[in-house]
């Protein structure tokens, strides 16, 4: 099969073409614009001033008075309204614009609405709005003993476990959150699934109904192994430098290359086959580096069975990794991957923009940034769809850019009744 | 939906799926078996390949068949499978399942409605899609290993496949998406993913932070860089190996973390008076804290904190969440289902729920081609006997 960077270049309607999305709070931004960038019309509510990431930095040239990168990489596609619902009028319009969409993704609080009279007990009172999807995003849920507790993203990793599986294998040192909201990330894809299952089941000629997100779960149903080792086994796993947290000890699979970069050896550099095995000891041999490793012991049983030769299999490890250690990184990757080893480099997240495969995939979207002259390439999807791009349709938009379209245009409000809402802060 | 999916990548995906009420139909034969039936079985000694736990979780709720690919009638089987499904979706190595016979030209030959999605780590498309990662080195690659750890350490990394979860979250929403533009166009298509891709779209803002201010990435370790909020890190508890994350956000919160660890006496200290201070001496902050903190057992600590409204959470360790999470319990996050060989145990859940529908949790992974007659006479029309000979050629 062949296709062409243009497939995805193209003006065609996304899969989500038609949608109509209201989104509200600030841990729902990713899946809103997961849904925007597939051709969903999202509108992000914000309050008058603009939502917490447009003032969480960094910020177009290091200034808070600029766009926020935090924000620009969340709200691609959407466009934004401004509105303090926490006032009589604003809670009005807010329902006006509920009336007018198919899902609201209401990342606020569990109470929040509800107790404006604008939430989801609201819709369940309309019965026109008996189509409505409600997807509330909290950090714990609509219910249960703790859904009031307070959270961000670092309190979510301790809590829900991926934490005591990162870090390093000296454990004087703290398990370790890495970087990214990963929480707002995992919960975000999840609240996806869960509204397009909601709308699925709309057209399939049910009422529409609330999606009820927790983040706390989204991160906890995201630790891999640590749950069958301690449902199955009772065994709890101790994390590691670099690599899987296991209940025993295992090999390093990290390394530093000559060059100062890290290389990333699954299962610790073992081939998975003789084939590859051959061609790991041919390249060793170009350096002179390896050793004793064409002795038979090494060869077929090793690989088959991790519990036979445990000895053996530490010794061609360290030999592995010893040369590997003196080789620019690039060649370990480049090399390695030639060989059918699924072996990584350990990137910094600029580095990719210089890979040409992703140009290749068009993966990054060249686009304005308010602020910045010319365009960047935002990091698109990591999907390509060949009839139904998923693709950049606006630039993040500006604090109430669409008051006037939306409030005005579609909403049916005269200029004056908006000049009105401005001045008395509503909007 | 047909499921040629193994490892976890891809059975994650068709998990959601499945969780959701989709038929998902996972084919297997001895030459392309989902190794995880292999990865930690609960009885080393038996060989079954029905007793991993870990499979388990990761395909409940799936329907399992057996179908041999070198035997005509096997490979008809999957074909009428394939006819009868509106997505089927494979996680092996870019190309692989053309190999096998199932290219895009051929899947659309044999439905024309039906979705494919694709999960490899590179993608279909581009130079370097013959390349092939494991959960790790997808890290490594796309920026999310570099993101983790100690500013003068190594890279931490992530201690598990972090991106086969989220390659399958993602290629569960594709499935999805590609479904409700089906429903509009009556089109389907192959949705080609990457999982590297799916690490890189969670290093957006460095990726732009390079782009607009020239800055190359550095760890911050369990800190914030973005907003510059101190204290925010984990701190040393009582026990073996136990630690509290703490993460202050205001100045309330900054008054009730003293007075809850009996440091009010910092709260008078020029060094910690506003948080653009505290942030510049925050390794002293740090130290300070981390020196009662030390003294604390952990949970008592996390609820004082919280009834402070000081945003606090100990680093649970499995069983934490699994015994002791009053919140996760109440929400029945794990709830229990039955396994012919593996008996009554919890799964994970799914972290949502509906007013309207409940997520299932009926029972646990398919043995191996425990759903063979089902699936080749109720669905896919087979006889009896028709069956009965597939089963003595060998073709499933």
């Amino acid at each position: 099969m062949t296709l062409s960077n243009s497939d995805t270049a193209t003006e065609l309607p996304g899969p989500l073409e038609g949608l109509r999305v209201l989104e509200i709070g600030d841990l729902g931004e990713v899946a809103g614009k997961l849904l925007a960038d597939a051709g969903a019309d999202v509108i992000r509510v914000e309050p008058p001033g603009g939502g917490r990431s447009r003032h969480v930095g960094p910020f177009v040239d290091d200034d808070p008075g600029q766009p926020s990168l935090l924000h620009a990489s969340r709200n691609t596609s959407k466009r934004a309204v401004t509105l303090d619902v926490t006032q009589p009028a604003g809670v009005e319009l807010w329902k006006r614009l509920v009336a007018m969409v198919d899902v609201v993704i209401d990342a606020t609080t569990p109470t929040l609405l509800d107790g404006l009279g604008g939430g989801w007990e609201w819709v369940q009172t309309q019965p026109a709005l008996a189509d409505c999807v409600w997807c509330s995003i909290t950090p714990f849920g609509r219910t249960g003993p703790r859904r009031d507790w307070a959270a961000n993203d670092l309190v979510q990793l301790a809590l829900g476990g991926p934490m005591m599986s990162n870090g390093y294998d000296d454990h004087g040192l703290p398990p370790i959150r890495p970087e990214g909201e990963h929480s707002i990330a995992v919960s975000n894809e999840y609240a996806v699934s869960g509204m397009l299952a909601a709308l699925w089941m709309r057209s399939e000629g049910h009422p529409g109904q609330l999606v009820d997100v927790s983040i706390h779960e989204a991160v906890s149903a995201t630790t891999e192994g640590a749950f069958p080792n301690w449902e199955y086994f009772g065994r709890l796993v101790q994390r590691q430098t670099g690599r899987h947290a296991a209940a025993d000890p295992t090999a390093a699979w990290q390394y530093l290359a000559a060059d100062g970069q890290y290389v990333c050896l699954i299962n610790g550099g073992l081939p998975r086959g003789n084939s590859a095995w051959d061609g790991l000891l041919d390249w060793m041999d170009e350096h002179e580096a390896t050793d004793d490793l064409r002795d038979d012991q090494y060869q077929g049983l090793l690989f088959r069975d991790p519990r036979s030769n445990p000895e053996g299999r530490r010794h061609v490890a360290d030999t592995i990794g010893d040369f590997v250690q003196s080789l620019p990184a690039e060649e370990v990757y480049r090399r390695s991957q030639s060989l059918h080893f699924a072996w990584g480099i350990v990137r910094r997240p600029e580095e990719n923009l210089d890979d040409p495969h992703w140009e290749d995939r068009g993966f990054f979207w060249e686009g304005e940034l308010p602020g910045v002259d010319g365009t960047v390439r935002y990091p698109g999807a990591p999907y390509r769809f060949t009839r139904s791009p998923v693709r950049l349709r606006r630039r993040p938009p500006l604090v109430g850019e669409h008051n006037h379209e939306v409030f005005v245009g579609e909403l049916g409000l005269t200029s004056a009744e908006l000049r009105g809402l401005l001045e008395s802060g509503v909007v | 939906m047909t499921d040629f999916s193994w490892i976890v990548a891809g059975p994650q995906a068709t998990r959601i799926l499945a969780d959701l009420g989709a038929d998902v139909v996972k084919v297997e034969n001895e030459s392309y078996l989902d190794s995880m039936r292999i990865g930690l079985r609960q009885d080393p000694q038996n060989p079954s390949l029905n007793r991993s736990g870990f499979h388990s979780n990761l395909s409940r709720n799936k329907r399992g068949i057996t179908a041999n690919l070198f035997h005509p009638k096997g490979r008809e089987a999957v074909e009428r499978l394939l006819a009868e499904s509106d997505v089927v979706i494979e996680n092996y190595s870019a190309g692989a399942f053309a190999r096998m016979g199932f290219s895009w030209e051929r899947l659309q030959e044999i439905n024309p409605s039906l979705i494919y999605v694709s999960v490899s780590g590179f993608g279909h498309v581009g130079r370097d899609a013959s390349y092939t990662t494991w959960g790790p080195s997808a890290q490594a690659i796309s920026g999310a290993t570099a993101m983790s750890g100690l500013a003068d350490q190594p890279p931490a990394g992530w201690g598990f496949s972090y991106l086969d979860h989220s390659a399958g979250y993602y290629a569960a929403i594709a499935a999805l998406m590609a479904l409700h533009h089906r429903a509009r166009t009556g089109e389907a298509q192959h949705v080609d993913m990457s999982q590297i891709e799916c690490g890189m779209v969670v290093s957006a803002v460095p990726m732009l932070d390079y782009q607009v201010n020239g800055r190359s990435y550095e760890r911050v370790g369990n800190r914030s860089r973005y907003p510059a909020t101190a204290p925010h890190n984990t701190y040393p508890c009582a026990g073996d190996d136990r630690w509290i994350a703490i993460a202050v956000d205001d100045e309330a919160q900054w008054t009730a973390l003293c007075e809850v660890l009996g440091l009010d006496k910092l709260l008078e200290d020029s060094r910690f008076a506003d948080m653009p201070s505290r942030k510049t001496s925050e390794d002293a902050l740090d130290a300070l804290i981390g020196g009662v903190t030390c003294e604390r057992e952990p949970f008592d600590l996390m609820i004082e904190l919280q009834e402070r409204g000081v945003p606090a959470g100990v680093c649970q360790r499995t069983d934490d969440k699994q015994e002791r999470d009053p919140q996760l319990a109440e929400r029945g996050f794990y709830p229990t289902a039955p396994h012919e060989e593996l008996g009554e145990h919890r799964y994970e859940g799914l972290p949502m729920q509906f007013s309207g529908a409940r997520w299932r949790m009926d029972r646990g992974a398919p043995l191996l081609g425990e759903h063979n007659h089902a699936v080749l006479t109720e669905l896919l029309g087979y006889s009896d006997e028709e069956f009965a000979s597939m089963l003595a050629e060998l073709a499933i």
